[in-house]
C-alpha cells in the first residue's frame, strides 16, 4: 500500500438473489488519480461503484476508504455512522434527467448536502453554492430555476455542483457523459478534468466508452462477467492488451477514420 | 457562440421545445395549474364543488328555515317559483313567490297547491328570520335570504311534515359532504402509512399490509359496512354515529390507495434522485419528505378526490337503508331514506332533490379527479428519460 | 446520381403551447441508390424526424408543412411520399414493403406475445400473397442470414428470451424479409455494447452489400459513420450543413460545425490536454444563420455563406 493510497477494495462480492454480480474484486486508488472502470453491460462495474460508496451492501469483502480522521472500514458501518462520511465520498450519476429531484430548485438541490451536514448559515451557504455554480460555469441566475428548464450538458453540471459542494475527496462517476452529446460530453469531461485538478480530486470513472476513459483515465481495470480480468496504466493497457476480452473490447471500437476499417475479433474464436 | 446554443437537450426535438418555453422559473405547481386549467369540465366542477362546500359551511345563514321548523299551511307542498312579475304583468325590483293555495282533489282525497297570486310573499335578503345558533357557536337570526314573519319560502317544496326541503338540503349536504372529506382525510392517513410502510420497508412489512390489502378487498363491503354499522351501540349520540360511520367507511377505503402509496414507493426507491439524496447523507424520513412524498402528493390528491365520491356514496347507501345515520340528523342519506316510498316519485318528486344533489357532487368529484390526475405528472410528456 | 429517395425543401413543424417549433427547415438531400447514407447529428438536430417524414410517421402536434420527397423503386412506379393521402394504398406498401425501418430499441419493434419467427412470417404475409409454410421457409432463411444459429429453436423462442443484440438481429431480418429498397436504421446500435455493437455493424453492411438496397443510417457517433456510410449528411437544429462522402466529410470538413464534432471525440486528442469542443473549434463562426447549401468544387455541398 502506497502512502497516499485514498481506497482499498479487497475481495468485493456482491450478489443478486444468489447471481454474482461482482465477484472478489480487490484494487486500490491513490489520491489525485482517476481509476477508470470498463465493461459491457452486466460486467459489474455499477455494481461494484455502488458498493464502494455503500449505495448498495456488499456481501463479501473489504472497502478501506482514508478518512480525514483516519482509515475506515465502510462495508461494517451502519447508515447512521456512514453520514458524516459522505462529505467525504460522493457520486456524479449518469442520467442528468433521473438524478435531479424534479420538485426542488437548483439552489435546494445544492444547498440541501450543506443543510444535511449543517455547514455554515443560510448567508454562508448561499455564498458556497454561488461559488459551486461558478466552478461548473452555470449562471448565478440558475439558482431559483428547476431542473426542467435546463438542458442535458448543464443538468449535469448541476448534478457534478451537488457533488462537489461537500468538497470530497472521492468522486465515483458512473457513466457522468454517456448520455450526453458529443459537444456536450467534451465539455463535461473538459470541466471533471479542471475540477480535478483545482480541488484536488479522486475519481473512480466507470464508463463503457474506451475513449473517454483513455482520454481521462490513469489506471483502469477491465471488468468481465463480475471480474477484474486486467487492469494497468491505461496507455500501456490499450497498447499491449494481455486477456483476450480486453482485445476483443478495443477491437470493436469503430474509428472515426474511414480508411481504418473496423475490424472485431471474433467472440467465439476468442471462447468468450 | 453561446454554450445554451450547442447544448441539446437529449429527447428529441419535442424535450428541446419544452425547455425553450420553460426558461423561465416555472414551479412544478405552476406546471399542473397550467395543465389543469385546459380540462374545463374540471375546473367547472371543481367551482360549483367550491360553491356547494361554502353553501354548505354556512348552512345555517345561507338556509331560511331550521331542519325541523315546520310550516303547517304547507304539507307535501311544491317548489316555489320565484316572481319579478306580478300577475298584471308589473315589473317589481324585489322577487317575491306566491303563497301556497292549498284544495283538497274531491277525487284522490290529496292536497293540491296552486299560486295564491293576491297574496305575494317579498323576499328579503340579510333580513331578521328564524333565529339559530352558528356553528353552535353565536346565536343569530339573520339569513341569506327569507320573508317576513307570518310569510314563507320553499324554494324546493316541503316533506309530509312540512318541513322546508331548501334548508334540509343544506344541511344535509353539510353532513355527506364532510363525510366525504373526513373519511378520506383517514383513509389517506391509513394509506399512505401502511402502503409507506409496505413500500418502503419491504419484505415481511410488505407481504403483512398486501395479505391484508387482498383479504379486505375480497370481502362484500355493503354486508360488511351494513355489520359493523348494526353493531355501533344505539344510544350513541349522533355525533359519534357520525364519526362511527365515518370511521368504518374509511377502514376499507384505504386499501386501493395503500396500494397506488406502496407502487410509487417501490418505484420512487429506485429512482436516481433518491438514491443521489441518500448518498448526501440524507437519512430515510429525510428521503421519505423531501424526496418521496412531494413526488407523488399531486397523485394522491387525485385519487384522493376521485375517493370521496365512494365515501358519499356510501354514508347515502347505509342512510338510505336506515342503517347509517338517523333522525334527527340529516344528512342526503337519510333525506333519500324518507323518500323511500314509490308513491314520492309520482306524487312529490321534489322529496327526491337529495338524490340530484349526490349524483351531481359525485359527478363533479368524477370529474375534476380525471382532471387532476392528468394534471398531476407536470413532466409526463417532458421526456424525463 | 441514381437516386431512390429526393428529399426537396422538407420543413416540418411542432405546435406547442407557446408557439410553433420549427423541428425542419428546408432539409434537401438524395439517398444515392445502393448506397449508405449515414443522418448524423446531435439530439434535436432533425435527424430523426427526417426519417420519420420518410416513413410519414410525423403524428400531431408534428406536421409537415412543406417539401416534397421523391421515391424511384425499382419494382413500382415512382411516386411522391408527402402528398400520399392517408389511406392511398401506396403508404401502405411503403411501410415494411418498399422501405422498413429498425430502431434503437428492439423490444419496441416486437411483440412480446408472439414468437419471434411467427412475427417474420407475419411480416412476409402482411405484403405477399405467399402460404404460411412458404413464409416460414423464407423466415428461415433470413434468420439464417442475419446470423443467428440454431434457428428452428430460435424461431420459436419469444423476444424476451434473446439478448439485445440477438433481438436487434431479428428486428433486422424482419425489416429485410420483404426485400425493401430503403432500408431506415434509426440509431439501431446505441443501446448496444459496443462489441454488440460491431457486429451489428458488420451485419448491416455486408447485407446491404449482398441485397444491394439502400441505407439510410442515423446516429450521432462519427465512428459509426465513417465504418457504416458511403454518404453523409450532417444536421444541425433542423437544417442540413454539409453533405458529402464519407472521405470528404471526416477527412476534410469543410463545415466548422462538422470540424467540432470530429474534434470532440475524446480519443483523438492528446492525453492531458482539454478535449477540443465544437464552441472552441467553431469560435466566431456563424452556424445559427440558416445559408442555402452551396456546391463546393469537388462536389460536395456545404452550408456556408458564399463568401466563405
Amino acid at each position: 500500500m502506497h502512502d497516499d493510497t485514498l481506497l482499498e477494495v479487497a475481495g468485493l462480492s456482491k450478489f443478486f438473489d444468489g447471481v454474482p454480480a461482482v465477484e472478489d474484486v480487490s484494487f486500490d486508488v491513490r489520491r489525485s488519480e482517476t481509476l477508470g472502470i470498463v465493461g459491457e453491460s452486466g460486467s459489474g462495474k455499477t455494481t461494484l461503484a455502488r458498493c464502494v460508496l455503500r449505495a448498495i451492501d456488499p456481501d463479501a469483502g473489504v472497502v478501506r476508504f482514508r478518512s480525514t480522521d483516519g482509515w475506515v472500514e465502510l462495508q461494517d458501518l451502519s447508515p447512521k455512522e456512514l453520514i458524516p462520511l459522505r462529505r467525504e465520498m460522493q457520486m456524479i450519476f449518469q442520467d442528468p434527467f433521473a438524478s435531479l429531484n424534479p420538485r426542488m430548485t437548483v439552489r435546494e438541490i445544492l444547498e440541501e448536502p450543506l443543510v444535511i451536514h449543517r455547514v455554515g448559515n443560510r448567508d454562508e451557504r448561499l455564498e458556497t453554492v454561488l461559488e459551486m455554480l461558478d466552478h461548473v460555469q452555470l449562471e448565478h441566475d440558475s439558482l431559483t430555476r428547476y431542473p426542467h428548464a435546463f438542458s442535458g450538458g448543464q443538468r449535469q453540471r448541476i448534478g457534478i455542483a451537488r457533488a462537489l459542494i461537500l468538497r470530497p475527496n472521492l468522486v465515483v462517476c458512473d457513466e457522468s457523459v454517456s448520455a450526453l452529446d458529443v459537444s456536450v460530453q467534451a465539455q463535461i469531461i473538459n470541466l471533471l478534468e479542471d475540477l480535478q485538478r483545482d480541488l484536488g480530486l479522486t475519481y473512480l470513472f466507470v464508463a463503457h466508452d474506451l475513449s473517454v476513459v483513455q482520454h481521462i483515465c490513469d489506471r483502469v481495470l477491465v471488468m468481465h462477467r463480475g471480474r477484474v480480468v486486467e487492469s494497468g496504466a491505461v496507455d500501456e493497457l490499450f497498447a499491449n492488451p494481455r486477456e483476450d476480452y480486453t482485445r476483443l473490447l478495443l477491437s470493436a471500437i469503430p474509428s472515426p477514420d474511414p480508411d481504418v476499417p473496423l475490424r472485431p475479433l471474433d467472440r467465439r474464436s476468442l471462447g468468450l | 457562440m453561446s454554450e445554451a446554443a450547442l447544448q441539446p437537450t437529449g429527447a428529441g426535438p419535442l424535450a428541446g421545445v419544452e425547455e425553450r418555453q420553460a426558461g423561465a422559473a416555472i414551479s412544478p405547481r405552476r406546471l399542473m395549474w397550467l395543465r389543469f386549467r385546459r380540462h374545463r369540465l374540471a375546473l367547472a366542477s371543481g367551482a360549483f364543488l367550491l360553491v356547494l362546500y361554502v353553501l354548505a359551511a354556512f348552512c345555517e345563514f345561507v338556509a331560511p328555515y331550521g331542519t325541523t321548523t315546520r310550516n303547517d299551511d304547507a304539507v307535501n307542498a311544491p317548489p316555489m317559483r320565484v316572481h319579478f312579475f306580478d300577475a298584471d304583468g308589473r315589473f317589481h325590483a324585489r322577487p317575491f313567490v306566491y303563497a301556497y293555495r292549498m284544495e283538497v282533489n274531491p277525487d284522490t282525497w290529496m292536497r293540491e297547491y296552486t299560486e295564491d297570486t293576491g297574496r305575494p310573499f317579498p323576499i328579503r335578503f340579510f333580513a331578521r328570520g328564524e333565529p339559530y345558533e352558528m356553528w353552535n357557536l353565536f346565536r343569530m337570526d339573520r339569513h341569506l335570504f327569507t320573508t317576513d314573519a307570518g310569510a314563507y319560502i320553499h324554494l324546493f317544496g316541503t316533506d309530509p311534515l312540512g318541513r322546508d326541503m331548501f334548508s334540509r338540503v343544506l344541511y344535509g349536504g353539510r353532513i355527506s359532504l364532510s363525510i366525504g372529506i373526513v373519511g378520506v382525510v383517514l383513509t389517506i392517513v391509513l394509506g399512505i402509512l401502511l402502503g409507506g410502510i409496505a413500500g418502503y420497508l419491504g419484505g415481511l412489512a410488505d407481504r403483512v399490509v398486501n395479505k391484508a390489502i387482498e383479504v379486505l378487498q375480497c370481502l362484500p363491503s355493503l354486508p360488511l359496512w351494513m355489520a359493523l354499522s348494526a353493531a355501533l351501540p344505539v344510544h350513541w349520540s349522533p355525533l359519534l354515529v357520525y364519526f362511527g360511520i365515518t370511521i368504518i367507511l374509511s377502514l376499507f377505503g384505504w386499501t386501493a390507495l395503500a396500494r397506488q402509496v406502496r407502487g410509487r414507493f417501490l418505484a420512487l426507491r429506485e429512482e436516481e434522485f433518491v438514491m443521489a439524496a441518500r448518498l448526501i447523507g440524507a437519512d430515510t424520513p429525510r428521503v421519505i419528505r423531501k424526496h418521496m412524498l412531494p413526488s407523488f402528493s399531486s397523485h394522491i390528491i387525485a385519487t384522493a378526490t376521485l375517493a370521496v365520491p365512494a365515501m358519499i356514496l356510501g354514508e347515502t347507501a347505509l342512510s338510505f337503508l336506515g342503517i347509517g345515520l338517523r333522525p334527527p340528523v340529516v344528512s342526503w342519506g337519510v333525506l333519500m331514506f324518507q323518500a323511500q316510498n314509490p308513491l314520492v316519485i309520482e306524487l312529490t318528486p321534489w322529496q327526491m332533490f337529495p338524490g340530484l344533489f349526490v349524483v351531481l357532487t359525485v359527478m363533479a368529484f368524477n370529474l375534476l379527479g380525471d382532471g387532476l390526475r392528468d394534471a398531476a405528472d407536470p413532466y409526463s410528456t417532458g421526456g424525463m428519460k | 446520381m441514381d437516386a431512390v429517395l429526393s428529399i426537396r425543401d422538407l420543413a416540418v413543424e411542432f405546435k406547442t403551447d407557446t408557439g410553433v417549433t420549427r423541428a425542419l427547415v428546408d432539409v434537401g438531400f438524395e439517398v444515392p441508390r445502393g448506397q449508405v447514407t449515414a443522418i448524423v447529428g446531435e439530439s434535436g438536430s432533425g435527424k430523426s424526424v427526417t426519417a420519420n417524414c420518410i416513413m410519414r410517421l410525423i403524428q400531431p402536434p408534428g406536421r409537415i408543412v412543406g417539401g416534397t420527397i421523391d421515391f424511384v423503386p425499382q419494382g413500382a412506379p415512382p411516386f411522391e411520399i408527402v402528398s400520399l393521402a392517408k389511406r392511398d394504398p401506396r403508404l401502405l406498401e411503403l411501410h415494411g414493403g418498399l422501405i422498413s425501418m429498425v430502431f434503437q430499441e428492439p423490444m419496441t419493434a416486437l411483440s412480446p406475445v408472439y414468437t419471434v419467427g411467427n412475427q417474420v412470417a407475419e411480416a412476409i404475409l402482411c405484403h405477399r400473397d405467399v402460404s404460411r409454410r412458404q413464409a416460414w421457409r423464407e423466415s428461415a432463411e433470413m434468420f439464417e442470414r442475419v446470423g443467428l444459429d440454431d434457428i428452428e429453436r430460435r424461431m420459436h423462442m419469444y423476444p424476451f428470451e434473446f439478448s439485445g443484440g440477438m433481438r436487434q438481429r431479428v428486428v433486422i431480418a424482419m425489416a429485410l424479409v420483404c426485400h425493401p429498397e430503403v432500408l431506415i436504421c434509426d440509431e439501431p446500435t446505441t443501446a448496444l455494447d459496443v462489441t454488440i455493437q460491431a457486429e451489428i455493424l458488420t451485419l448491416i453492411k455486408d447485407l446491404q452489400r449482398e441485397l444491394g438496397n439502400s441505407v439510410i443510417f442515423i446516429t450521432h457517433d462519427l465512428g459509426v459513420v465513417a465504418q457504416i456510410a458511403d454518404q453523409v449528411v450532417v444536421m444541425y437544429q433542423g437544417r442540413v450543413l454539409e453533405i458529402g462522402t464519407v472521405r470528404q466529410v471526416l477527412k476534410d470538413p469543410a463545415h466548422p460545425y462538422t470540424r467540432g464534432l470530429l474534434a470532440a471525440i475524446p480519443g483523438l486528442a492528446p492525453k492531458g490536454q482539454p478535449l477540443a469542443t465544437i464552441a472552441s473549434v467553431v469560435r466566431d463562426a456563424d452556424i445559427e444563420t440558416p445559408h442555402p447549401l452551396r456546391r463546393l468544387a469537388d462536389g460536395r455541398r456545404v452550408s456556408l455563406p458564399a463568401d466563405g
